[in-house]
Formats: structure tokens, sequence, C-alpha cells
């Protein structure tokens, strides 16, 4: 087996091999009765600075562009643990979930052009809600607990190129299909057993195409712009073989800067529009930020950062809001082929009575073979 | 090194895995999914037709018991039973056999596996019947042998109170048991009850009445061990011979008035039993779309359930492998068999859970969509229950359904 694939073994199975779920995000409560929650499209570097980084790293599939500097084949990803607690009308619930939402591998075709491929999550849709309630049926009070649940994602199946221009300029593209499953179940269970309990069950496929671009400038010594632009079209939703939904996907542009006023310190900031708005009733245009930094040497160094910014999906007239900070940091291994990066992010969520707060950790593995 | 490193990886890995709760309270309609289940509750007036009674699918001769009852106005009910005997001769020894001089007496084990506690003065009255009686002998042909040869009458109260609950004088024994709620009798028939005729091969033929203060219902089970106590003769000399026990050659039971014809309405129990056919013509954007959840049969009685009280009986509900009239064979699974209990007297709506029937229906749409009423237990007791058929609008069976919709699964 050649070094190529080894690594390309190592990558895609190790997580598998830890049992949990493959492509999907931190979940949140506000993504219900929306599409779900959108992903990250960050690695762990990136997402340790806030995110700052993403439109900048090459194995963040947030921007083609910054491929084209990926020296060697190189594959990467990343699990996250997040322990969460959804707080509404003074009730809180503790809730808790791993999820493996990125895998990237990229590598050289030619002196001009490198290409990439991978998986990140495009929508979770992971959760579970149960509700005690009554009705009245044949002439009496029956009291009754409901509990509908999804579980399952929509990733993002991105198939990038890139190169450079020039010194100053790389330009990159990118294919996104998006594809995934849910599992949902419906189940109402009648404290009176005359009444059989409501089972239901269907299995929800989920389809769709995008396209995206990016330009990366590096417009002085250690100071690099990037802009990027992204067109889905629609999500179609079946449930055996019979379309259910299809719903408007969002436009996005985004943009940022990174200044390196040193080889060992590096400044980044970024900000993105998201025209969730184009999703129906209940979504909401967002738009988003981050800011953080990097401090140290290559083998161990010092990520931190901030972001903040909207949610596309809630109850009420505004769009949720969210704010989150991340410190991490990464150690390289084996000379520099493996890179183990740890983060951790402390976030909350605020919208129509329902507070959020997450703790999630953030481990990612990157090999260079 | 790199191998003790990657395996540092991967314990991280696992050590952070496998942590998953994401079960949450609702907090409708804010956090909670936009599909919400939904159940419709609907009675369907005319969806049953076609019904019919049949009768005659157990009959007195294969019921499990024997029923003995005495309720005026509604049905005298009488068992009757032959024993065959050993002939003229009997073997008193490996070389030789001698001559059936007659009996001195006999022993019936009885089990009353039925009967009204309540009830009074109890009485068995045993009557000797001519030893050709068969499945084609009516109450009216035995009418005189229950007038006029009584041979024994046992007043089972007046037994169950005696010390030990045995009549030393009769012979007579009893024993409760609880723990199956049976009496069981051991009565001794004398050399004049018992008569041991060896032009007849000993064989002998009994009935029994049943009486009490009120109305009397029993239910005797096919079990009767007899027990002859002959005398043979030995080379001249009467010997005592105790001759294995003997079982029934036949048993049976007739009574009066005999049963009704059957007309329009749904009738379900008696002897012979008798079913109810009922067609529904389930609607398919039931059958089809959605998850039944409750399904209920309501009847109406025509008159009051008819028998003893003690007779209530259970009436289940079955479909059928597949409609072919009177003689179409009913699926018999519990999973699949929804009943009632009906009480004797009472002319109350009956409402029969139909839930398993309909959901079985809509699992498999090639089955006919048709309803088997019968007793539970066909020809153990003379209860009788008559419904109005779906030719009577007002009182129509009607079929009140529970259903839920499909759930909008995929939509946000």
């Amino acid at each position: 087996m050649t070094r190529v694939a080894r690594v390309a073994v190592l990558v895609l199975l190790g997580p598998a091999l830890t049992g949990g779920a493959v492509a999907a995000a931190q979940d949140s409560q506000f993504g219900i009765r929306g599409l779900g929650t959108p992903g990250r499209w960050e690695s762990v570097r990136s997402r340790s600075t806030g995110g700052a980084f993403a439109p900048f790293d090459p194995l963040s599939p947030l921007t083609e562009a910054p491929l084209a500097d990926v020296p060697q084949l190189t594959a990467n990803a990343m699990e996250s643990a997040s322990y969460r607690d959804a707080d509404v009308s003074g009730t809180t619930s503790a809730l808790r979930a791993t999820r493996f939402p990125l895998l990237n591998v990229a590598g050289r075709v030619n002196r001009r052009l490198v290409v990439g491929a991978g998986f990140t999550t495009y929508l979770d849709r992971t959760w579970d809600v149960t509700l005690r309630d009554s009705t009245l049926l044949r002439g009496a009070l029956e009291r009754y607990t409901d509990e509908v649940t999804s579980d399952g994602s929509i990733a993002d199946l991105r198939l990038a190129a890139a190169g450079r221009l020039s010194r100053r300029i790389a330009l990159g593209a990118g294919l996104h299909l998006l594809a995934g499953s849910t599992r949902e179940t419906a189940e109402r269970r009648f404290d009176d057993t005359t009444f059989h309990t409501v089972q239901q069950l269907a299995e929800v496929r989920y389809s769709g195409v995008g396209v995206s671009g990016s330009l990366l400038l590096g417009v002085a010594p250690g100071l690099s712009v990037i802009g990027w632009a992204r067109a889905d079209n629609r999500l179609r939703a079946t449930v055996a073989d019979t379309t259910s939904a299809e719903t408007d996907l969002p436009r996005m542009a985004g943009g940022g800067m990174l200044f390196s006023p040193g080889p060992s310190v590096r400044f980044g900031g970024s900000v993105a529009w998201r025209g969730w708005a184009r999703a129906g009733a209940g979504a909401f245009d967002t738009w988003s930020w981050s800011a953080g930094a990097e401090i140290g040497s290559g083998r161990m160094p010092f990520r931190f950062g901030a972001r903040g910014g909207q949610l596309p999906f809630g109850p009420g007239p505004t769009a949720p809001t969210e704010f989150a900070v991340a410190v991490g940091s990464g150690r390289a291994f084996a000379q520099g082929r493996a890179l183990l990066d740890v983060g951790v992010e402390r976030l909350e969520r605020r919208g129509g009575g329902l507070t959020e707060r997450v703790w999630t950790a953030l481990v990612g593995l990157t090999v260079r073979p | 090194m790199m191998v003790r490193r990657a395996t540092l990886i991967g314990g991280v890995l696992l050590a952070a895995a496998c942590v998953e709760q994401v079960s949450a309270p609702g907090h409708c309609p804010s956090f909670c999914p936009s599909g919400q289940i939904e159940i419709v509750d609907t009675v369907l007036r005319d969806v049953i037709s076609r019904d019919s009674t049949f009768r005659g699918y157990v009959t007195a001769l294969h019921s499990p018991f024997l029923l003995a009852a005495d309720i005026p106005g509604f049905v005298d009910g009488r068992p009757i039973v032959r024993f065959n005997g050993f002939g003229q001769r009997f073997v008193v020894s490996t070389a030789d056999t001698g001559a059936i001089l007659g009996a001195d007496s006999a022993r019936l084990e009885l089990t009353v596996a039925r009967r009204d506690t309540g009830v009074h003065n109890l009485t068995l009255a045993f009557y000797r019947l001519p030893i050709t009686i068969d499945s084609t002998t009516t109450f009216a042909d035995l009418a005189g042998p229950f007038t006029d040869s009584l041979v024994k009458r046992v007043n089972l109260d007046t037994l169950l109170a005696r010390p030990g609950r045995k009549d030393t004088i009769t012979g007579d024994s009893a024993v409760v048991d609880t723990v199956n709620h049976v009496l069981a009798l051991s009565l001794k028939f004398d050399t004049t009850a018992a008569r041991y005729v060896g032009t007849d091969s000993g064989t002998v033929a009994y009935g029994v009445r049943v009486s009490a203060d009120s109305r009397a219902s029993i239910a005797i089970s096919k079990t009767l061990p007899w027990q002859w106590y002959l005398r043979v003769d030995s080379a001249g000399t009467p010997v005592a011979r105790k001759p294995a026990q003997l079982g029934y050659a036949f048993a049976s039971f007739v009574s009066d008035p005999p049963p009704p014809p059957v007309d329009s309405t749904l009738a379900v129990g008696g002897v012979p039993s008798a079913r109810s056919i009922l067609r529904i013509a389930f609607p398919r954007f039931i059958r089809d779309s959605s998850q039944i959840i409750r399904g209920t049969l309501t009847l109406v009685p025509s008159a009051p359930a008819q028998g003893a009280p003690s007779d209530s009986f259970v009436v289940e509900a079955h479909t059928v492998f597949t409609d072919v009239g009177a003689k179409s064979p009913i699926i018999l699974d519990v999973t699949r068999t929804d009943t009632a209990v009906i009480r004797v007297g009472t002319s109350d709506t009956v409402q029969i859970e139909v839930t398993n029937l309909l959901q079985f229906w809509a699992s498999d749409t090639t089955r006919a969509t048709t309803l088997v009423l019968r007793a539970k237990e066909e020809a153990t007791s003379f209860s009788l229950i008559r419904f109005y058929p779906s030719v009577a609008p007002a009182f129509r069976p009607v079929l009140h359904i529970t259903f839920v919709r499909r759930f909008p699964f995929g939509q946000p």
C-alpha cells in the first residue's frame, strides 16, 4: 500500500472507527423548526481562531483559492463533542453530541493546479423533541406524550480546484453536491392504552447542488485578502421516492483579511453574508463576523478568536444571534507529517426566549504523508 | 514512537466519541417541528352492510360441556349420557370368565365446571333413559323418561354443607376446587339406580335435570368416569368385582324450546352456536395512508342478552381468510382477535374494540374486510344475544375509527 493510500485509509476510517455519526455538525434547537443547523465549514485550526482564518485555510472547505498553496498531498478530519444547555422559560435541558463534521483531502496535480475533495456538514438535522399534552378524543381528555425525532444531516460534498495565476493571485472554484438523509420518527403514546401508540417513521433523502468561487490576493508582504461567493440551488427532500419539499438555498458571499507581521504571528478577520431568507417563512438572511490570531511557532502555536452573527432559523420577527470565543493549539508529530489540533469553544445563542450555551471540544488530525 | 502517538490520538478520539443526548422537552410551536401528529376521529355509519347470521357451527354433541339449565321462559336444558357395559360375562381369573349377575352399585365422577354460587338449592336429578339415545334424540323424545324414571336426586347445597362434604347415607361426596373453580362430585348409584342388564350388554343411559330456587344453569365437564361394582358368578359362587372405569359412549344434551330460526337480527351465541358476519367497506383513504390507533365496533342489542346471570359470555370479532359466506374460515390468531363481554340481562350497547383487525386489514390490503362475531367458547352456554342489523337505520352497527394521518416528514 502506498503512502497516499495509507493516509486516505487512516483519515477516512478514523472517524468511522470511533463509532460516531458522520458528517454532522453542532446541533441547535433553533434548527428544529427550519431546515436545520448550518455547519461551520472550518477546520479545528480555523475554528480555534473563531473562524477568522477559515477563508485562508486550505483545509477549511469555506473557500477554494487557498488550496493553491497546498504543497503536497494533505488530508484532515475533525471531531467535535459539544455539551449544550438549552434554556427556555426557565427549563434547562442538558444535551450533548459527538460529530465528525469535516474530512478533506487535497493534493497537487501539477505545478499550477491543486485539487481537493471532501465533505463537511451543510445542515445538521439531528434532534429529539418530547412533548406532554392532551387532546379531546371521543368525549374524553386523553393525555399523551409525543416524541418527534430526526437523526441525520445534509453533507456538502465538495470537489474543488485552485491554482495560482501569479505570485499574488490565486483562484479557486468548487462544485458542491448536497446529499444526505435523516431518519425521522413521530411517536405518540397515550396514557390510555386503548388508543394504540402512533409510530411513524420515514427515511428522508436530500439532494441539491451548488457552485462556489474565490479569489485570493496578496496585497502586500504579509497581508492577504480574499473574497468568495457561493450559490446553491434548491434542496429537494424526498420520502419514498416522492418529493416532499423543495426549498431554495441561499446565495452567500464573504471576505477576509490575513495579516502576518512576522513568521510566528498571524491576525485574521472575516465577514460573511448568507441569504437564507430564500428558504421561506421563519428564515432570515444572516451576517457573521470573526476575528482571531495565531501566535507561536509552527510546532505548537496558540490560537484564539471570537465570532458573532446571526442564525438563519428561529421564531419571531428577528434572527437569533450568537457569539462565541475559542482557543486552541496544535502539535506536529513525525517530522511535521502529522498534525494534531485541539480547541475549545464557548458559544452562546439567543433568540425567541431560548438561550443556548455550548461548550465544544475540538480535535483535528492532519496528515501529510 | 509513531505507533504510540497514533494510539494516543485514537484513544482521545474514542474517549470523546459516543456521547449522544439530543432529547429535549418541546417548547411549541417556537422550537418544535412544523409538522404535527394529526389525529382524526370519525364515526362511519354506512360502511357495514351485507350482514347476516348463520347457526350450527358447534352443536350440543360437540360442545365441551353438558349444559343443564332451568331458565323459565328461555330454555330447559338436560344432559343425556350413555355408558356401554362389559357384556354378559366378565373375566374372573386368567383362565376363566363368569356371568355378570348384576351390580351392587356404581359411581359417577362428575365435574361441575360452571355454576352460579349465588343460586340456592341447586339440585341434580338423574333419570334412567333408553339406551338408544344418540345425536338424533330430541327433547320431546325423552319427555316420558324425564317424567317417570327418576333414579337419584342430589341437592348440592345440602351435600356441600355436610361434614367433609360427604353424605354417609347416600355415599355421595363433593370436592370444591378453589383453584380451578370447579366442583367435583362423586355420586353413588345404588343397585336400583344402576341396574346392570346383561341382555343390554350392561349399557345404561341417564339424563340430568337441574333445578334451583331461581334460574339454574350449570356446565358439566365431559369427563364422566363411570365405575361399576359388579357381582360375577365364579364357579357357582357370586364374587364382587371392580372393573376398570368406563368413559361415556355418548354424551350430549337436549333443550327446549329448540333454537329460534335465524331472522334478520345478528345473533351470536346459543346452542347450536350462531355467528354473525359483517362486511365492512373499509375506506381507502384510511386504509392506505393512515395509521389506525383505535377502532370500535358499536352494536345495539335488539333485546337483552338471554341466559342465566352466571352465563355472561365473551363475543369475539375475527376476520377471515376469505369470505365465502357462512363457511368463511376465520383467522384464529389472538393478535388479530378483539373481544367484548356480554352481560346477560342487559341491553346496553356493545362496543368491541376492533383495532387489531383494522390494523391487520390496513397492513394487508388483499384481505377480505369481513368480520365474524362469535362466542369465544361456542356452545358452552345457552346465552344468546341479538343485535340490530344494518337494515335498521337507527340502530345499525357503526364503526368508530380514530386514525392518524401521515406525518409530514421532510418538510421544514
